[in-house]
């Protein structure tokens, strides 16, 4: 569903010179229809176990430490977390074997931290991925608010990034009300948390009792590198490691920040209304990517 | 009211800065020395000459307080720093002083410096200097009570305890007179903060900000890092405006150690800080109409900023501008094909955004909220030293791409608009000016060649000596400065990070008085002030 290599998408939004209601529809089919990303946007490091010779040059140059190789050859240990990158390309830039691409995949996000975690040995995925999980989730939170969910934006220490993007969702190209969601101004009407930022000392005392204010049944969705894991913060003594460090969460949605459109998939895949892509850090095969 | 008067605009040519080089006054009885890594007067003084010479940049050199930060230089000696810039085309200056690291006291500057505030709060929280005879020496970012002063060198990091420090909010009392807190947690989409309002009936009587909640030690995490490996945190300072940040931090890190960046690449830089000011300053413009209740306005407005945003995403491939800037350049050259996608893109954004203030300022259930609202008067504006959009509406034409032209500005022809009714009204008149006149240096630099610009060398750095470099750019908010420190190693041993918010914040408060207490989102949009960037 995502990408669109090769294409060069996007021709000038027409919004009307004058003011009125009759205009051009400008809000995009996605996550109805086909997303449309630039080949130039591709962002996303993906690693080729198959050519990885080890080198560990990717992560010397990862601002955020979000690769970990150990051992070269065929034999290396080759981690990468979803959780953690900022999606720069610096990794894929410095790769000497070409094991590492970018790709403009976007939907990312994932019902389990671990999910997160591309983890290669010897040119194999590490664990086999585990259905079971995200059904029990998905019955729960799909069965409860299909049909509307009521969300409050929480930052937690954010650097203001992840709030532009998640605002973004409200704007004509978006406009995430037609999906039947919901921002509201009151934890007391949510149905869903919604936390950017990775929980500053100063701001975790408001979070906690923000969360207590919301209603059950609730849940908690962590947005950016930040919420899962401190991000670019992450080691800093004011910074907790990312929203699960306070709150149980049951949605991850990587980015830094986020493109509104990975933001959609994220709240569309926790309503259930498309399944998880990302599993132990694998995405589909491209050849089956055929939705 | 049914006529839109068009905004005053100035057009100024960015001066070549060497000739801006006239010795300040204030440097008569003290020995300065011209620094060309900074472009500033340095002048080193004792401890008791601090507060007299600082009046006298204010009053005989007509200066303004640029910033003011300490530094911990590891060797039994702390420093303060203070930068006194231009308030219109000229140059400024640098003073430091030094401490001892056991007591360490300095005189206050306050009351002669209201600007003075917040940073001698946050010095005195960061470094444990004793501001003497201070009027507020109440803590400014953080809550919690730390070991020892966070920004003090120790082998180990500062850590918070679990212990709350005591913040009293000056009581304010009276028949009739009630309290409203708000925050941390808001009812938008935007960051934290909080707001203990005093209101009488419907009227704010005073309104007292307390920060710090999205304080994450970011000017302590620089420190020890290599200067490349640090621009993602230098991005995510304020990350509504990366491309300043990043474009302010590699200015400094390049003046530090004397890098040429060729004209391509500037150009590059300014295309892409003016395409983020544009989709920004849009963004503005939709939450004043969105604070009125015309969500149509609004809806309008951000469609003209998601063009924008498209655009920077087709520069750069991340809609946001991040991983693009780096020391020395760009991390990865421009589309070159972007010519036929910008100029359809910058010139709907221009004409839309000519209609949409002119279908605004003539719809009487706008205009009447924003006239006349939120006032931040010439005088306050100009005690508080403010910067940006915000000064410019006060009446205060101040603008670093030509008062102190920088890299891509040298010698460019800015149109910086600026009003005098310093109210809501003119925040909108003079940000969408700015829109416009972006859309209009987009394609200037367009045509400078800005596509030609190569990926940056890699950065060798190390086996020099200490170096310092300090960077100023006119962000989306006004006035970005970045002051960095480099250890002979070739690690950032201090960077100091000063928002246009951290002195535009105190216009709030100002802003909202005598205005009810409905009309605060209004006035906090039209300002619209960064809280990371405060906080860091
Ligand atoms: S793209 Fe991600 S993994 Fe690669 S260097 Fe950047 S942050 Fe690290
Ligand atoms: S994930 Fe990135 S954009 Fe989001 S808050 Fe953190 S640093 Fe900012």
């Amino acid at each position: 569903m995502s990408g669109n290599p090769g294409k060069d998408a996007s021709p000038v939004a027409q919004v009307p010179e004058e003011m009125g209601i009759l205009g051009k529809v400008l809000t995009m089919s996605y996550p109805l229809g086909r997303s449309t990303v630039r080949s130039s946007s591709a962002r996303t490091p993906i690693h080729n176990p198959l050519l990885c010779t080890g080198s560990g040059e990717c992560g010397k140059v990862c601002p955020t430490n979000a690769i970990q190789v150990e051992g070269s050859g065929a034999g290396a240990h080759f981690e990468l977390d979803y959780g953690k990158c900022i999606f720069c390309r610096r990794c894929v830039d410095v790769c000497p074997s070409g094991a590492l691409t970018a790709t403009t995949d976007f939907e990312l996000s994932t019902l389990s931290r671990k999910d997160l975690v591309v983890a290669h040995v010897s040119g194999r995925p590490v664990a086999a991925r585990d259905p079971e999980l995200a059904k029990s989730v998905k019955l729960k939170v799909h069965h409860l608010f299909a049909g509307s969910l009521a969300i409050r934006e929480i930052d937690a220490g954010s650097c203001g990034g992840c709030e532009l993007e998640v605002g973004a969702l409200t704007w004509p190209e978006y406009d995430l009300e037609r999906l039947g969601i919901h921002f509201v101004a009151s934890p007391r009407h949510a149905d869903a948390l919604l936390v950017t930022g990775g929980v500053t000392v100063n701001m975790r005392l408001a979070l906690e009792k923000t969360y207590r204010a919301t209603a059950g049944p609730k849940f908690v969705i962590a947005v950016g590198a930040c919420g899962i894991s401190g991000g670019p913060f992450r080691g800093s003594p004011e910074v907790g490691g990312g929203v699960d460090s306070t709150l149980p969460v049951e949605v991850y949605i990587p980015g830094c920040p986020p493109r509104p459109e990975a933001l959609l998939y994220g709240l569309w895949m926790a309503l259930g209304k498309v399944e998880q892509r990302l599993w132990n850090g694998e995405l589909p095969p491209v050849a089956k990517r055929s939705d | 009211m049914s006529e839109v008067s068009p905004p005053r605009i100035v057009a100024r040519r960015g001066g070549d800065p060497p000739l801006a080089r006239s010795k300040p006054l204030v440097t008569q009885d003290v020995e300065a020395l011209w620094d060309p890594c900074e472009r500033l007067w340095q002048i080193a003084i004792a401890p008791s000459r601090w507060r007299l010479t600082s009046q006298s940049c204010q009053t005989l050199d007509g200066l303004r307080l640029g910033s003011l930060w300490g530094e911990d230089t590891g060797r039994s000696m702390l420093r303060v720093h203070a930068v006194w810039l231009p308030s219109g085309p000229g140059s400024g200056l640098h003073l430091v002083t030094e401490l001892p690291t056991d007591s360490p006291r300095l005189s206050t500057l306050l009351p002669d410096v209201p600007a003075a505030l917040y940073f001698e709060r946050e010095i005195s929280e960061m470094f444990g200097i004793e501001f003497v005879s201070s009027p507020d020496p109440r803590p400014l970012l953080l809550h919690m009570s730390h070991d020892f002063p966070p920004l003090r060198k120790r082998t180990a990091p500062s850590r918070p305890s679990g212990e709350r420090k005591t913040y009293e909010f000056p009581p304010v009392e009276g028949e009739g007179v009630y309290e409203v807190p708000v925050g941390p947690v808001h009812a938008g989409i935007i960051e934290p903060g909080h707001f203990r309002f005093q209101v009488v009936g419907e009227e704010i009587l005073s309104l007292e900000v307390r920060l710090g909640y999205t304080h994450k030690g970011t000017e302590k995490l620089f420190e020890g890092r290599t200067p490349v490996s640090s621009v993602p945190l230098a991005e995510s300072v304020s990350g509504d405006t990366p491309i300043a940040g990043a474009f302010a931090y590699s200015t400094a890190v390049e003046s530090a150690l004397d890098l040429q960046v060729d004209a391509a690449t500037q150009a590059a830089r300014g295309l892409l800080l003016e395409i983020e000011r544009v989709a920004f300053l849009l963004g503005d413009i939709a939450g004043i109409a969105l604070d009125v209740g015309y969500a149509a306005g609004a809806a309008r407005a951000n469609a003209l900023r998601q063009i924008a945003y498209d655009a920077l995403e087709a520069a750069t491939g991340a809609r946001t501008g991040r991983g693009v800037l780096t020391i020395g350049g760009l991390l990865r050259p421009l589309d070159r094909a972007l010519g036929p996608i910008l100029t359809p893109r910058m010139g709907t954004i221009g004409k839309g955004t000519t209609s949409l203030l002119e279908h605004l300022l003539t719809q009487p259930s706008v205009f009447d909220r924003i006239h006349g609202t939120g006032t931040v008067p010439l005088n306050v504006a100009r005690a508080l030293q403010l910067v940006g959009p915000v000064a410019r509406a006060s009446g205060l034409d101040r603008d670093v791409r030509s008062d102190m032209p920088y890299g891509p500005y040298v010698g460019r022809v800015v149109h910086v608009p600026h009003e005098q009714s310093a109210d809501v009204e003119a925040r909108l008149r003079v940000k969408a000016a700015e829109v416009i006149e972006g859309c209009r240096l987009v394609l200037e630099f367009l045509a400078d060649g800005a596509t030609e610009a190569p990926a940056a060398p890699p950065l060798v750095s190390g086996g020099l000596d200490e170096r310092h470099g300090l960077g100023l750019v006119e962000s989306p908010r006004g006035e970005y400065l970045t002051w960095v420190s480099i250890a002979p190693d070739g690690r950032l041993a201090r960077v100091h990070v000063r928002e246009p918010s951290f002195l535009n914040w105190p216009a709030i408060e100002y802003a909202v008085k005598g205005n009810i207490v409905p009309d605060f989102p209004l006035c906090n949009k039209s300002l619209n002030l960064s809280y990371s960037g405060f906080d860091r």
